[in-house]
């Protein structure tokens, strides 16, 4: 389509909104209520131009314009939102002109009228849309003389979230972001007209993906509440990097003030997160400025502490390991690590002479699928079939998943980015719910999207793998583990083989079994379906790929913690919650941990070094589609902590080597030598990199899978830091023991109890909640590092009470 | 984490309970993708028997429909037809808009505001009388307009809604003039004789 703005001709393809032509014609326009991966809704009129086109007669001739011979323009009678409206051939738009330029003035004056002008004590000023809009397109004075709407200026709509209601410009991004992306219409316009306000009836937003309003909320309505009144948006660095809370490879911003991280907002990667974070990301941040925290290492003096130098750190460890035979020494990393520490732990564990070298949580399987699939795979699947809670697991899938429902395939991208109002989204699209099949062991979250879903015994995925495998290869299956009939099986074997393109989400319930792992290729193989694997902790895959493993099975994490070591240097990981662990620990003949507080592993230590947060460090991770994204570090005052690379310059300079791994910029170039490309010419957007599935095809796992009827389930928080995080725990309450509400009543427990209770031999507190979503006779715990997701014993029988919930008579 | 809801079931009887023909008639007039366009009747049913729609029917509602409460409670704030706490016997809608403006409905507003002592969005204690004032009733060549319930009174002078009132308080509320046809025909009012207070009359003077 040929279209002219101002004096700009250009070539769109139609369907292209006119406020995205005027943007792809390098001009201006404002707007406050289209938003970029959103329906386009008309609704702030701020978007005004003129617009004109030419017309047909009834031969289907262009009405020519006599004095030039060529098509005559007819305008619209009047001024046309841009966002709702779509190019024509031979369009005529102008933005420039007196009467638009009054139109816009006219718009902002409106939207002026009831807002409070209160820019020097919000949070968005500085960074405000409507600001700026103001500021461009206003006049600079107000004729109104009235008295303004009055209304609730702090109301929470959440522990996380805090609105404004006099700001409120009613564009309605939020009430839409709701159903449209998400899919939780938790949030409404109450009232109407001048009275109108945002509001919920849902107590604290039940969703994953609430705070994401915060980032598009145009003004100051909707706040972030871990960072009110914290700083002001010109006094923020930002640092633009990638998340190390899950595997996602979601782009984030870091707003760091004086040495202390404020807030964290989405980034932008279309083809990954898109600009949507969840609320785990978002608010689980506090931790790292928790004032526990350790700033400089720990040397053991008898039973207590004492602060030391890191070179006294150092020669303490080495003159220790000098006494010990090198293949005694263990090393382990947890799989939140970077790709450059990963190469830093296995330089050390060559300088000792030491196989035992892992990261973990990592589950048996390789995280390499053969046929792998990308999120952007995920996001146009036709038929999707998930095996897990990924709503939890790793959250950023769930929304891909959703897009996939509505089966609007990536939009174009304009040099201005994706559309701001991209046409073919609709509020209230009709969502393909057949595409989706949920396979998990209770109801989880994305069952309520899902054609068909499907509760499966405790550990009874790869029965139910095995059997749909029959199903697609014509065999006889077990029928009792297919959980349908043996017809619908047929019907779905049929519907994912004949899909354009299927793929398969495998969660860690999946992964924490080798059998499962294999039955869920089997099917995947047989339907023609693609595989995305969810890894356990953000750089699984990455770390398996770069070969942070054991060099034999025996010598794996859990061999390590059960007796092949005797000396132990752990990053990050926290085992000592198991009473019979923390025994060997502690007759460790050396431990050191290298964390960011000290937990009950450091506690046992000879020696604590203070560790980085994922926030703190410079490096290379691998999301679960096997994209390397850089991760940059945020200016936040942290003392002499250091991340594992500096942990191994400083040992290595006690033994006085200079080891590849000393620093992020010798480790890379290792990397470039094994990846082939240098990871610190990444880009945010990250590069999709196929390696070879050399070694890491091989299962270096645990040799005994868990057992147990109780399941330790992924959450969308970081358990270890929850205590840290003072908002989200408010938020979403203490770690929970999920239980069926019949099966509480045979223990006497009752909502929202706080019990002592051990998981797996190991003592926990957890708050008890009872949900019909579990199936009888399952309890759900939460999966830590040490922990990860799969099956557990729990020991109801012994639990003790902490304290009761106030009984509601 | 978990995203249950976060509130407890609501323990009164639901309103459909016994009236699951009624449920089924209204929810057939829409098509399966569609279900939630019932929103409206449901709230209707409710609001015109309890002359409220409580917490309790809201979430009923929603469930009924598979909805989030706030969806439901999204459109019942919308319109004024709706309310939250019960209104009184008698539902006075005073009409503020432009033509009974003029027309003197901001003087009827105070007498009104006076004579009952409520203010805007009062109901008495005694339950008999609810005020509210609306927005343009689409009447307004007969201005001003009172609304009780759901009937109309037109060019409510003083003296007669005085009488109105009377009326009211004695529990014999007159049918409603019937000024201007068309509209107020459909309004039937059961045993009503219209001729008695209508000032019948072409009145199409909008
Ligand atoms: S709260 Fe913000 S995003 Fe929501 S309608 Fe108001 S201005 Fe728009
Ligand atoms: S009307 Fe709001 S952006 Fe066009
Ligand atoms: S102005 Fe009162 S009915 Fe129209």
């Amino acid at each position: 389509m040929r279209v002219k703005v101002n004096d700009r001709e250009l070539e769109l393809a139609p369907g292209t909104s006119v406020i995205d032509a005027v943007f792809a014609a390098g001009y201006d326009v404002p707007y406050f209520c289209s938003q970029a991966y959103m329906s386009p809704i008309g609704a702030c009129r701020m978007c005004l131009a003129r617009i004109g086109a030419p017309r047909k007669d009834r031969d289907g001739n262009w009405l020519v314009d006599d004095a030039t011979g060529e098509p005559k323009v007819f305008f619209f009678p009047t001024m046309m939102a841009t966002c709702t409206t779509v190019v024509m051939e031979g369009m005529v738009v102008d933005t420039l002109s007196k009467e638009v330029k009054d139109a816009q003035r006219g718009m902002v004056e409106f939207t002026l009228i009831n807002h409070p002008l209160d820019c020097p004590v919000c949070d968005k000023g500085g960074a405000c849309e409507l600001q700026d809009r103001a500021y461009e397109y206003g006049t600079g004075r107000s004729r109104f003389v009235f008295d303004k709407r009055h209304q609730e200026k702090h109301h929470p709509l959440s522990e996380l979230i805090t609105l404004d209601r006099e700001r409120c410009i009613h564009c309605k991004r939020c009430v839409r972001y709701f159903e449209e992306v998400p899919g939780d219409e938790v949030l409404d316009f109450i009232e109407r007209g001048g009275h109108t306000y945002i509001g919920t009836l849902e107590e604290g937003l039940p969703s994953n993906f609430t705070g994401n309003i915060t980032d598009i909320c145009p003004v100051g309505a909707l706040l972030d509440a871990t960072s009110r009144f914290r700083g002001r948006n010109w006094e923020y660095d930002h640092t633009f990097t990638t998340s190390l809370d899950d595997a996602s490879g979601s782009a984030i911003v870091i707003d760091a003030r004086t040495g202390r991280i404020e807030r964290i907002k989405s980034g932008i990667n279309p083809e990954v997160n898109k600009s949507w974070i969840d609320d785990g990301i978002r608010f689980g941040h506090e931790y790292a400025g928790d004032p526990e925290r350790l700033r400089r290492p720990l040397l053991r003096r008898g039973d207590a502490f004492e602060e030391a130098s890191w070179d006294e750190a150092a020669a303490f460890i080495s003159e220790r390991l000098g006494g010990l035979s090198g293949k005694d020494v263990g090393i382990a990393i947890r799989a939140d690590a970077t790709l450059e520490e990963g190469v830093a732990a296995r330089a050390l564990a060559e300088l000792i002479g030491t196989g035992q070298v892992d990261h973990a949580p990592r589950h048996g399987p390789s995280l390499v699928p053969v046929h792998g699939a990308t999120l952007q795979d995920l996001a146009t699947a036709t038929a999707v079939i998930v095996l897990g809670d990924v709503t939890e697991e790793l959250p950023a899938l769930d929304l891909r998943i959703k897009d996939a429902l509505k089966g609007v395939s990536p939009p174009p991208l304009f040099a201005h980015g994706v559309p701001i109002a991209d046409l073919r989204l609709k509020e209230r699209m009709p969502r393909a719910r057949e595409r989706l099949t949920v396979v998990a062991p209770y109801r989880v979250g994305l069952m309520q999207h899902a054609g068909r879903p499907v509760v499966v015994p405790v550990g009874g995925e790869a029965a139910w793998l095995q059997a749909m495998t029959d199903v697609a290869n014509g065999t006889d299956p077990d029928e009792g583990a297919l959980g349908m009939g043996r017809a619908e099986a047929q019907g779905l074997v049929r519907q994912w083989r004949e899909a354009s393109k299927a793929v398969m989400v495998v969660g860690g319930f999946v992964l924490a079994s080798a059998k499962a792992t294999d039955a869920a290729a089997a099917l995947a193989k047989a339907v023609g379906a693609s595989q995305l694997l969810v890894p356990p902790m953000a750089n699984g895959r990455g770390l398996e790929i770069t070969q942070v493993l054991p060099s034999h099975a025996r010598y794996d994490y859990r061999g390590m913690l059960a007796g092949s070591a005797k000396a132990l240097l752990l990053s990050g990981l926290d085992p000592a919650r198991d009473p019979a662990t923390a025994a060997r620990l502690g007759a460790c003949e050396l431990l050191v941990v290298h964390d960011l507080f000290l937990t009950d592993t450091a506690k046992l230590a000879h020696v604590v070094l203070p560790g980085k947060s994922g926030y703190e460090k410079d490096g290379t991770t691998v999301s679960l589609e096997g994209r390397f994204l850089p991760v940059r570090a945020a200016p936040v005052d942290n003392g002499e902590a250091e991340d594992l690379t500096g942990v191994v310059k400083v040992l290595g300079e006690a033994f006085g080597k200079r080891l590849e791994g000393r620093s992020v910029r010798s480790a890379r170039r290792v990397l470039r030598k094994e990846l082939g490309f240098d990871p610190a010419e990444l880009d945010r957007l990250g590069l999709l990199h196929d390696l070879p599935r050399r070694r890491s095809g091989v299962s270096v796992g645990p040799r005994q899978e868990a057992t147990g009827a109780a399941l330790r389930v992924p959450t969308m928080v970081r358990p270890e830091y929850l205590a840290r995080n003072p908002r989200l725990r408010a938020a979403l309450g203490d770690l929970a023991l999920r239980l069926h509400p019949a099966d509480a009543a045979g223990h006497d427990l009752h909502d929202g109890d706080e019990v002592r209770v051990p998981v797996d031999g190991a003592p926990w507190r957890l708050r008890i909640v009872l949900s019909e979503a579990v199936p009888r006779g399952v309890c759900l715990v939460p999966a830590t590092p040490d922990a990860p997701v799969g099956r557990a014993h729990v020991a109801l029988e012994q639990v003790v009470h902490e304290r009761r919930a106030l009984e509601v008579a | 984490m978990s995203t249950s809801r976060g509130h407890e079931l609501p323990t009164v009887t639901p309103f459909f309970a016994d009236k699951q023909d009624l449920l089924a008639r209204i929810l057939s007039r829409y098509p399966d993708y569609g279900r939630r366009s019932a929103v409206m009747p449901l709230l209707w049913e409710v609001q015109r028997a309890e002359r409220h729609v409580s917490r309790a029917r809201v979430d009923e509602i929603a469930e009924i429909l598979g909805l989030h409460a706030t969806e439901v409670k999204g459109v019942m704030s919308f319109y004024s037809t709706y309310h939250e706490h019960p209104v009184g016997a008698y539902h006075l809608q005073v009409c503020r808009t432009l033509s009974c403006s003029l027309a003197g409905a901001d003087e009827l507003a105070a007498f009104l505001e006076e004579e009952l002592d409520l203010v805007n969005g009062e109901t008495d204690a005694e339950g008999r009388f609810s005020l509210q004032f609306v927005e343009c009733l689409g009447s307004c060549g007969t201005a001003p307009v009172l609304q009780v319930n759901d009937s109309y009174f037109e060019r409510v002078s003083r003296s007669r809604c005085r009488a109105l009132l009377d009326a009211m308080r004695r529990d014999a509320l007159p049918a409603p003039t019937v000024e201007r046809g068309g509209d107020n025909e459909v309004v039937r009012v059961e045993g009503a004789d219209r001729s008695a207070t209508g000032e019948a009359g072409e009145g199409d003077r909008a």
